[in-house]
């Protein structure tokens, strides 16, 4: 089998794969990572959303030779406790979409000056979820962005 | 790796309306961890090591015969197990005529290029189409007569997780990891097919991404032809559908027709008339049912007919509250026509139609959380953005289901909930540690739920609203059952009488006095406690309250009559159901059934190619299902009323959200807009026809 070396959710690490799995298969059936779910498998729903070097990517659509050397976070590399805003928002029902939304929002969390030009909405709007109507999802990522510019010191 | 826990316990949130009305106010979905986290195993998620992967081949056409399939081609790709081709004849796009399995995702797509099966295609008919109606004579007492047809179009499920079962052979006995709203009728056919008695085998469904009705019918064709294959190679099995074969055969709620010829009076009041409804159920033999009337109003005399139509499309089955958001659109939106035509306010008009008093309070609150006074009369706007105002009512009784339920102490002074029906998202996890914590009298922290788990004690499968509503029964009186067990034996221990013991915030109280502290009760206990309880006339007499939930909701939006794009400002959502439990995920619940309504209101359509019969959208880009940027600000308003206990809360939000968009389209640009969804085009076409 092929092999990649990469930095997998902070670690060094080398990785086989199979030439024709995609980021997505290599990371749920090659290393049992699991948190990283298909919704659609073509880019449409998000539920797959993984950091790419720092930028959100629908991991259903990249091969896994082209993450090669990048630095490459799945949801379960996000601090749990950056999470709490979600948590009590209410982002998640079935869960489903919910590793996707929560790596989207760890992207958005670690950009603030995005939300100068774009709403959240706007940026959350690569993930679908069927279940909870955004609300809490939406609620969430605000309280996670007040609760970083608190813990900076600067105005909420 | 992060540390994995995180407190349970928050702030609440900013909708002051609900404040202090819920059995808990504050607490967390008890499984939000582990879904925020990554760590909840869904079934998609279990690879046995070894395992088989099963998929099936489909038609691609709305009806064609192969003439020619490679089988051997397709047996002779690497890491093949088998083919199967069970029929030649494919009576709609996705619908299977046989199945591969293979070693790998990889093989089997692999399999089934090389099958190059050559089809010829059939003729396919693709919808209702426009069947006569044949109304009686114009209803006595009537001063106008309305004459309408509105039409609803096919709407998939679309959970995120799709259907699918993996299966854990391990020889003389299995583990089932469905996803499905049933564990327990997950496990009907599957001893057949696993040739394995009942008793070796249980399913296994703790988390499930989604089902809204889809995954009623037990393991489906998904999990019994897995089961199959795992039993006949004796390994474990793992077929789930991709998103294009969840849209084409995993269910919808079928298309639907209403064909109205209503009666009215000069002052609005509804004298009655015909109301011919059909459904679109594809090759199903029915399930087409339109709920038109409701009920919900006075109509007069209705006489209501109904048919279901077949067609080439894969057929329905249950989705959230089926029949009623596609018969309740055409009824509220028949509604505003007849005040438009009347020249009355259709708030007014439905106080004076409504049979439940209880709603007519709800609409006065509701109009005046939205601003009902800044609604122009329908039809008054000549503005490019129009504002446009609109209602709807929802109702929904509550169904009996069986249900067992057993609670546990043990000594280390956890609390075990234990359930075997599932959790598919609605929170019932939560609901059911908070209900036990109440009436035990601990806090909730010390609750542990076990569910979706057919060893478990059985619970009704997740349909109709039955699970919590049912399931709470069972809970209240396993922890009363095990209350007086567990204060019987500290009671005895500390030599005095039961009755004169009570458990406050988890401490053994006599009087005002602590006896003891939760911990010390449960270690002096020495082995487990549990008490059993389960649905039943007489836990119903002593737990289930009365009433039925009912709602309305209100939508406040804008057209823009260049472009014919809706634009959502608000919608009020206001809802009983009883005793609420859990303040955060009965608004979840409410604001998820609203947006799935909107959602069917302004974009979902199956469209199936007329030519050819395949569906030519499916996916999630094409078959639009509304994203965040979609949304309104959605206001849920928890109602206490007349009713007592707890009482369904799943279906009935989503019932009105389209009809009332519908009424709120035709206030902004004054002619009806009579079909879903509710695309740009149409709306053009309603302000240029003007018809109204
Ligand atoms: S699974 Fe990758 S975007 Fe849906
Ligand atoms: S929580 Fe179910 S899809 Fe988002």
């Amino acid at each position: 089998m092929p092999q990649i070396q990469l930095t997998l959710n902070g670690s060094p690490a080398t990785v086989d794969y199979e030439p024709h799995h995609r980021l997505l298969d290599t990371l749920r059936y090659g290393l049992a990572l699991t948190g990283t779910k298909e919704g659609c498998g073509e880019g449409e729903c998000g539920a797959c959303t993984v950091l790419i070097d720092g930028r959100p990517a629908n991991s259903c659509l990249v091969p896994t030779y082209q993450a090669r050397g990048c630095d490459v976070r799945t949801v379960e590399s996000i601090p749990a406790e950056t999470l709490r805003p979600l948590l009590e928002s209410g982002a998640t029902q079935c869960g489903a979409c919910t590793p996707g939304v929560v790596v989207t929002s760890a992207w958005v969390r670690s950009n603030p000056e995005l939300i100068e030009t774009h709403t959240l909405r706007q940026l959350m709007a690569g993930n679908l979820c069927r279940c909870t109507g955004y609300d809490g999802i939406i609620d969430g990522v605000q309280q996670g962005l007040d609760m970083d510019a608190e813990s900076r010191g600067a105005k909420p | 790796m992060a540390d994995r826990t995180m407190p349970s316990r928050s702030p609440l949130p900013n909708r002051p309306m609900n404040d202090g009305i819920a059995m808990s106010d504050d607490a967390n979905r008890l499984d939000g961890v582990a879904k925020v986290t990554g760590s909840a195993k869904y079934g998609r998620d279990v690879m046995p090591k070894n395992g088989v992967f099963v998929s099936f081949i489909r038609c691609p056409w709305g009806h064609a015969q192969a003439r020619s399939i490679d089988e051997e081609a397709a047996s002779a790709v690497a890491g093949v197990l088998e083919v199967e081709i069970t029929g030649r004849e494919g009576r709609y796009h996705g619908e299977p005529i046989g199945h591969i399995a293979a070693e790998s995702l990889a093989a089997l797509r692999r399999a089934r290029s090389a099958l190059n099966i050559e089809w010829d295609p059939e003729d396919a008919d693709t919808e209702i189409g426009s069947p006569e109606a044949s109304h009686d004579d114009d209803p006595d007492g009537a001063d106008h007569v309305l004459e309408a047809v509105y039409t609803t179009p096919v709407q998939t499920h679309s959970s995120l997780e799709t259907h699918g079962t993996s299966i854990d052979h391990m020889g003389d006995r299995a583990i089932i990891y469905a996803s499905t709203q049933g564990t327990f009728s997950a496990r009907e056919g599957m001893d057949r097919v696993l040739g394995m008695p009942q008793s070796r085998f249980k399913v296994v469904c703790e988390f499930v991404g989604g089902g809204f009705g889809s995954k009623l019918n037990g393991a489906g064709k998904e999990g019994l032809t897995a089961g199959r294959i795992a039993a006949k190679y004796g390994r474990p099995a793992w077929l789930f559908c991709d998103r294009a074969e969840e849209h084409l055969d995993t269910g919808n709620r079928p298309s639907s027709r209403t064909h109205v010829r209503i009666g009215y009076r000069d002052d609005g009041t509804i004298v009655g008339g015909s109301v011919r409804t059909w459904g679109g159920v594809g090759v199903a033999g029915g399930g087409g049912g339109v709920v038109m009337p409701s009920n919900r109003y006075d109509l007069g005399r209705i006489r209501k007919q109904h048919a279901d139509v077949r067609f080439n499309g894969g057929g329905p089955r249950a989705f959230r509250a089926p029949g009623h958001p596609q018969g309740a659109f055409a009824e509220e939106l028949m509604i505003d026509e007849v005040a438009t035509a009347t020249g009355r306010d259709p708030l007014e008009l439905r106080m004076k139609l409504d049979r439940e008093d209880e709603r007519r309070s709800m609409y006065e609150l509701g109009a005046r959380l939205i601003g009902w006074k800044r609604r122009q009369p329908t039809g008054t706007q000549a503005s490019v953005l129009r504002r446009g105002f609109g209602i709807g009512s929802t109702s929904w009784n509550r169904f009996p289901a069986r249900a067992d339920a057993e609670v546990v102490i043990h000594p280390d002074a956890s609390v075990e909930v234990r359930t075997g029906s599932q959790d598919i998202g609605t929170g019932q996890r939560t609901a059911m540690a908070i209900v036990v914590a109440r009436q035990l009298g601990v806090p909730l922290d010390v609750v542990h739920v076990s569910i979706g788990d057919s060893s478990l004690p059985a619970g009704p499968a997740s349909g109709g609203s039955v699970t919590a509503t049912n399931t709470s029964l069972a809970m209240l009186e396993a922890a009363d059952n095990l209350k007086e067990t567990f204060l019987e034996r500290i009671a005895a221990q500390l030599g005095v009488v039961a009755g004169a013991l009570k458990i406050r915030e988890g401490d053994i109280m006599q009087d005002d006095r602590r006896m003891m502290t939760w911990q010390e009760a449960c270690a002096a206990l020495g082995s487990a406690v549990s008490g059993r309880g389960s649905r039943s006339r007489r836990s119903d007499r002593q737990y289930s309250g009365s009433g039925h939930s009912m709602g309305v909701q209100f939508v406040d939006l804008e057209v823009d009559s260049e472009t014919g794009v809706i634009h959502l400002n608000r919608i009020v959502a206001i809802q009983s159901c009883g005793r609420v439990i859990c303040r955060k995920t009965a608004e979840s619940q409410i604001i998820g059934g609203v947006i799935q309504g909107l959602s069917f209101a302004l974009f979902e359509d199956k469209l199936l190619d007329r030519n050819t019969g395949a569906m030519v959208n499916p996916n999630l880009e094409f078959y639009r299902i509304a994203g965040p940027a979609d949304m309104p600000k959605i206001e849920p308003v928890l109602w206490e009323g007349n009713q007592t206990g707890i009482r369904p809360l799943g279906e009935p939000p989503t019932i009105p959200t389209a009809g009332a968009i519908a009424c709120a389209v035709f206030n902004a640009v004054g002619s009806p807009v009579r079909d879903l969804p509710l695309r740009p085009d149409r709306v053009l076409d309603a302000i240029e026809g003007g018809r109204s």
